[in-house]
C-alpha cells in the first residue's frame, strides 16, 4: 500500500497519495483552481502564476501546481487574497492579448474568456498601446499560429519535448517580446500536431481544418471511440445535428490514449458527412433495373434473392473489421447459425502491417475492431486468425455476396480498387457508409450503414480492452442502419414471407 | 559585536600590489595556506567554521553561506558542483570584477575549499559576458593554479580531486539569478528554474550544486586561516565581516571600498568617497543595486551599512552598490531607465513579470513622452504590488520594489511632470 497524506482543502479533509500536488488533489475533488500552464499530461512549468492558493501559516500565496500536499496542510483556494491574485493574474495575461474574440476560433472554449467570467470581471487598466507580434504563422501543415494571442504558457513547447520528443517548438526572445515558434527553416512535421490546438488554452494555435468553419457553441459533442486504428483512443465527436454535419474529432482523456490522439484520427469525421456518404439504398426492380430504393424495397430485394438460393453453398459474407462486436454477433447469428452460411471471409487491406506502431498511439492495424471480429468468428464456430481473404470471394462460387464494407476510406488505400473488382462479381450487396459506390454502374444492391458516431456498440482494441459507443448522433443519412438493424429487417422480411 | 570602523582588508588585500593577480604574489603573501589547513580538517568542520563565522552571501540576498553548504546531501555519492556566480549584472555594482582584477587566486582557493567542504570535485566560474579583461585574468589564474598543482586530480597530495572550468554568459542579467545561471551553464536558455527542488538538491545537470557569489567565495580563505572568531570580530553581530561597497554618482571619489559591515553611510560618502562634487547635493541614494528601494536623505541620516539597518529602513544591502542620486537628476528619468532595464531583462517565463515589467516601461514611456495620465502613478503602484512575490525568481520583485519606493517617495515630482506634460 502506498503512503497517503491528509490535508485540508477549503476546510474539507482530503486524503491523497504522498507526492500528489494540491492542483491534482483539487482536480480530483472537483475544486476549480484557475490555471493555464498546468496540464495533467505534461510536466509542471509553474510559469502562468495563476493557480495561487493560500496555505495557512505561510506568508505568501503559492502556486498549487508545484505544491505537494503534506499532512495537516490547510489550503484555501478562494480567499480574498487568492481572488485578487487570480483577477490580477488574468489582467496580466490579457493586457497584451489582442481581444479579437469575434474572429478567433477559440472563442467559446477559451481559457481567457472562461476565466474572465469566473474570476475576472474587472475593467481593464491597460491604457497604453499593446505589444504587437507576428500572426498567422505557418508552423505545420495542420496548424496556424498567432503569437499575439499566445500567453506563453509553454504547454506546446513541453508537448513537443515530452510527448512527441521532437523538441520542435521553442520560446524565442524574452520578456514581453517572447514568441513561441519553430526553429529557423523548420516546421512541425509529425502527425500529432493538432494536439497543440487542444492544449493551447487560448487561440494561439488553431486548426487549419476546423478554422472558420463553425462557432463552437453551435456544436454538440458526444463521447465515442476513434475508429481509425486498433488503439481505440477515447474521443469526442463534434457535430451539428440540425444540419446533419460533423466538424471535428478531439481526444478525450482515456486509458488507451492519455490525453492525445493522432492527426489521422482527427479525420475520422469527414467520411460521415453527407457529401461523402451512401445516402440511399440501391436495389433492382422486377425488370432488373438498378435504382435508388427505399430501405424496405432494398430489404425485400435482398430477402427474396436469399430465399431463392441455398445459403450454405451460394452465399458468402465478406466482413471488414471496422464494425462493432454486437453487429458481428447478429450478422453471424443470422447468416451462419440460422441460414447455415459457411463462406465467411475477412476483408482487410492487402499488405497491411498490423504490428506496426509509431511509438505513441497510431497502430498499423487500421481496424478498430479486429479483436472483436476474431471473437465473433470464434463464437460462431468459424476459423479465425487475422488474414486478408478478399481474393477468396471471387473464386468462392457464391451467387450472393454480402460485403460489409470498411467504414473509414483513408484506412483502406485499396478500397476503391477492391470495390471495382467486387462489383464485377455476380450479385454483391454492399453494406456501406462510404458513398463512392453510387458512381459505379455495376453495383446492383447497396444498403447505407450508420457511421461509428451514430450507433451503439463495442470496439475491442489491440490490448483486448472493450470500449463502448454509447452516445450516438442521429444518422445524417435518412435510411442509415447499423448491421444489427439490417439483419433484424431481413429476419422480419423472412418471417413475413413464411421463411424461418 | 565586531568592529564596524576598522578597515580590515580581506578580499582587496592585494589591491595596489605590483603583479597583484600573479600566483607568485599570492603565494608569497600567504596564499593557498588556507587550502593546506582545510585539507587537515573534516569537511563538516569547514562548514561549521563558515557557519560560525556568520558569512552571508554577498551577491545580494545575504543568505548564510554555511547553511547553504549544509543543505547539500552528505550521503549522496554522485557528482556535486560548486559554481561561482561571477555574472555581476546588478546595476550600480562593480565589485566582483575587482576581485578578478586583484585577487583571482583568492577566489580559486575559496572555491577549492568550498568544493572540499561539500564534496564537489568540479567547479565552474560563470563570468559576465562583458568582462573581457576579467575573463582573461581568471583563465590565466586557473591555468597557473593547475600548473602549480592547486587544481587537479590529487591536490597537494591530499587525495582530493578538484577541477575548475570557466564559463562565460551571453549577456543576460537574469543569469545572475542562481538557477538562471545554472540553466545557462547547462547550455539552455537562461531562465530560472522552478523551486522546489532547490539547487543544493537538484541543480546543475540535476545534481546537488552550490552557487556562491565571487566575493563570498573569496572570503572563505580568510575564515579558514584566521578562524571564525576573527571574522566575527569584524562588522556587526548579525552582519559580520567586510563588504565591498561600490559608490557611484556625482561624488568626488567613486569606486570600490572594502569596509566592515555596519560602517556609517555618511562616513563612506563624505570621508571615503570625499563627499558630493561641488555644486551637487544629495537627493536620494539607492543602496544595494537598482533592485533596492530608494532612500531619501532623511532616511540616510545615521544609517549604517549592514543587512539589518538597511532592511529596517525598508531597503536592502543587496550587492553593496551605493548609487548616489544628486539634485540634478530627474526621478522620471531614473524610474524610466530602471523599469526599461527590467523590461529588457525579464526572461518572460512568469506572467506577472513578463507583462508587469513591460507595462511599467510602457507607462513610464508615456509619461516621459509627455503623455502621462493622472492615474498612472496609482496604476504603477498597483501593478508593482501585484508583481511582487508571485514569480519563480526575484526579478519581478526587483522591478516592483524600486518602482513602488520611487513612486511613494517622489510621487509629487512625477505628478508634477505629468501635470505639465513635459517631455523628458
Amino acid at each position: 500500500m502506498s503512503e497517503t497524506v491528509t490535508f485540508k482543502l477549503n476546510g474539507k479533509d482530503v486524503t491523497v497519495p504522498k507526492g500528489t500536488t494540491v492542483m491534482e488533489a483539487a482536480r480530483r475533488e472537483k475544486v476549480e483552481i484557475p490555471h493555464f500552464c498546468w496540464h495533467p499530461g505534461l510536466s509542471v512549468a509553474g510559469v502562468c502564476r495563476f493557480c495561487m492558493v493560500k496555505v495557512e501559516g505561510r506568508p505568501k500565496l503559492e502556486i498549487a501546481c508545484n505544491l505537494q500536499a503534506t499532512d495537516g496542510m490547510d489550503v484555501k483556494t478562494s480567499t480574498d487574497d487568492t481572488k485578487a491574485a487570480h483577477k490580477w493574474a488574468l489582467e496580466f495575461h490579457l493586457i497584451n492579448h489582442p481581444l479579437d474574440c469575434p474572429i478567433c476560433d477559440q472563442a467559446g472554449e477559451c481559457g481567457l474568456q472562461d476565466y474572465y467570467m469566473s474570476v475576472g470581471k474587472y475593467h481593464s487598466q491597460m491604457t497604453r498601446p499593446k505589444v504587437l507580434k507576428p500572426k498567422t504563422l505557418d508552423v505545420g501543415k495542420d496548424l496556424v499560429l498567432d503569437t499575439e494571442r499566445c500567453i506563453l504558457c509553454s504547454r506546446c513547447v513541453r508537448f513537443e519535448e515530452e510527448v512527441t520528443k521532437t523538441g520542435a517548438l521553442g520560446i524565442f526572445d524574452r520578456g514581453d517580446r517572447a514568441i513561441v515558434g519553430t526553429y529557423p527553416g523548420t516546421k512541425i512535421e509529425h502527425s500529432y500536431q493538432t494536439n497543440l490546438v487542444d492544449i493551447c488554452p487560448v487561440g494561439a494555435f488553431t486548426s487549419r481544418d476546423f478554422r472558420f468553419k463553425q462557432r463552437v457553441w453551435f456544436l454538440k459533442d458526444k463521447p465515442a471511440t476513434c475508429p481509425g486504428c486498433s488503439t481505440g483512443c477515447s474521443v469526442d465527436v463534434f457535430g451539428k445535428p440540425e444540419t446533419r454535419t460533423y466538424y471535428r474529432v478531439k481526444p478525450r482523456q482515456g486509458e488507451a490514449n492519455g490525453h492525445w490522439m493522432c492527426d489521422k484520427g482527427r479525420d475520422t469525421y469527414k467520411h460521415l458527412n453527407q457529401e461523402n456518404r451512401l445516402r440511399t439504398a440501391l436495389a433492382s426492380d422486377a425488370k432488373g433495373k438498378v435504382s435508388e430504393a427505399t430501405f424496405a424495397d432494398a430489404i425485400a430485394d435482398l430477402g427474396s434473392r436469399l430465399a431463392a438460393v441455398n445459403p450454405a453453398q451460394d452465399v458468402a459474407l465478406l466482413v471488414s473489421a471496422q464494425h462493432t462486436s454486437e453487429e458481428y454477433k447478429s450478422l453471424f447469428d443470422f447468416f451462419v447459425r440460422e441460414l447455415g452460411v459457411k463462406k465467411v471471409y475477412q476483408w482487410r487491406e492487402p499488405g497491411e502491417k498490423t504490428d506496426a506502431f509509431d511509438g505513441l498511439l497510431l497502430r498499423g492495424d487500421h481496424n478498430a475492431n479486429t479483436r472483436g471480429l476474431q471473437d465473433a468468428l470464434k463464437e460462431a464456430g468459424l476459423p479465425g486468425g487475422v488474414k486478408n481473404e478478399f481474393d477468396a470471394v471471387a473464386t468462392s462460387g457464391a451467387k450472393i455476396v454480402i460485403a460489409v464494407t470498411p467504414e473509414i476510406p483513408w484506412t483502406f488505400p485499396s478500397l476503391e480498387r477492391q470495390l471495382d473488382s467486387l462489383s464485377e462479381l455476380g450479385f454483391v450487396s454492399f453494406w456501406s457508409v462510404a458513398g463512392s459506390l453510387t458512381t459505379r454502374k455495376k453495383v446492383k444492391h447497396a444498403l447505407p450503414l450508420k457511421g461509428f458516431a451514430e450507433k451503439k456498440g463495442t470496439f475491442v482494441n489491440h490490448a483486448g480492452k472493450a470500449a463502448k459507443l454509447e452516445h450516438p448522433f442521429p444518422c445524417t443519412v435518412k435510411d442509415g442502419r447499423d448491421v444489427t438493424e439490417i439483419v433484424a429487417a431481413l429476419k422480419q422480411w423472412r418471417q413475413n414471407h413464411g421463411r424461418h | 559585536m565586531g568592529d564596524t570602523l576598522n578597515k580590515v582588508k580581506i578580499t582587496t588585500a592585494f589591491e595596489g600590489k605590483p603583479n597583484a593577480r600573479a600566483l607568485k604574489t599570492y603565494v608569497d603573501n600567504g596564499g593557498y595556506t588556507a587550502l593546506k589547513k582545510a585539507f587537515s580538517m573534516q569537511p563538516a568542520q569547514i562548514i561549521d567554521e563558515v557557519k560560525a563565522a556568520g558569512l552571508r552571501g554577498r551577491g545580494g540576498a545575504g543568505f548564510p553561506t554555511g547553511m547553504k553548504w549544509g543543505f547539500v546531501p552528505k550521503d549522496d555519492k554522485g557528482p556535486k558542483y560548486i559554481v561561482c556566480n561571477n555574472d555581476e549584472g546588478e546595476p550600480g555594482t562593480f565589485k566582483d570584477r575587482y576581485i578578478a582584477e586583484c585577487n583571482p587566486h583568492m577566489l580559486i582557493e575559496g572555491m577549492i575549499i568550498a568544493g572540499f567542504a561539500i564534496g564537489a570535485n568540479k567547479g565552474y566560474i560563470y563570468t559576465r559576458f562583458e568582462f573581457f579583461e576579467e575573463i582573461r585574468w581568471l583563465e590565466i589564474a586557473i591555468k597557473e593554479a593547475y600548473d602549480a598543482g592547486f587544481l587537479g586530480d590529487n591536490i597537494l597530495g591530499s587525495g582530493f580531486k578538484f577541477h575548475l572550468d570557466h564559463y562565460t554568459g551571453a549577456g543576460a542579467y537574469i543569469c545572475g539569478e542562481e538557477t538562471g545561471l545554472l540553466s545557462s551553464l547547462e547550455g539552455k536558455k537562461g531562465q530560472p528554474k522552478l523551486k522546489p527542488p532547490f539547487p543544493a538538491v537538484s541543480g546543475y545537470l540535476h545534481r546537488p550544486t552550490v552557487v556562491n557569489n565571487t566575493e563570498t567565495l573569496a572570503t572563505v580563505p580568510f575564515i579558514i586561516n584566521n578562524g571564525a572568531a576573527a571574522h566575527k570580530a569584524i562588522g556587526t553581530e548579525k552582519s559580520p565581516g567586510t563588504k565591498l561597497f561600490c559608490i557611484s554618482g556625482r561624488v568626488k571619489r567613486p569606486g570600490v571600498y572594502e569596509l566592515p559591515l555596519g560602517y556609517p553611510f555618511e562616513k563612506l560618502l563624505n570621508e571615503d568617497a570625499g563627499g558630493m562634487l561641488p555644486g551637487y547635493t544629495l537627493k536620494a541614494c539607492i543602496p544595494g543595486g537598482s533592485s533596492a528601494p530608494i532612500l531619501t536623505p532623511e532616511e540616510l541620516k545615521g544609517l549604517t551599512l549592514d543587512y539589518e539597518a538597511i532592511t529596517a529602513k525598508g531597503s536592502m544591502l543587496g550587492s553593496g552598490a551605493i548609487m548616489i542620486i544628486d539634485n540634478t537628476m530627474s526621478m522620471v528619468e531614473l524610474l524610466k531607465v530602471t523599469v526599461d532595464f527590467y523590461h529588457h531583462e525579464s526572461c518572460g517565463q512568469c506572467t506577472p513579470c513578463r507583462e508587469g515589467t513591460g507595462w511599467l516601461a510602457n507607462i513610464m514611456g508615456g509619461i516621459a513622452a509627455g503623455e502621462g495620465k493622472k492615474d498612472d502613478i496609482e496604476r504603477m503602484n498597483e501593478i508593482s504590488a501585484r508583481m511582487g512575490g508571485r514569480t519563480i525568481c526575484a526579478l519581478s520583485d526587483a522591478a516592483a520594489m524600486p518602482t513602488m519606493s520611487i513612486v511613494k517617495k517622489f510621487g509629487a515630482e512625477i505628478a508634477d511632470y505629468i501635470e505639465r506634460g513635459i517631455r523628458a
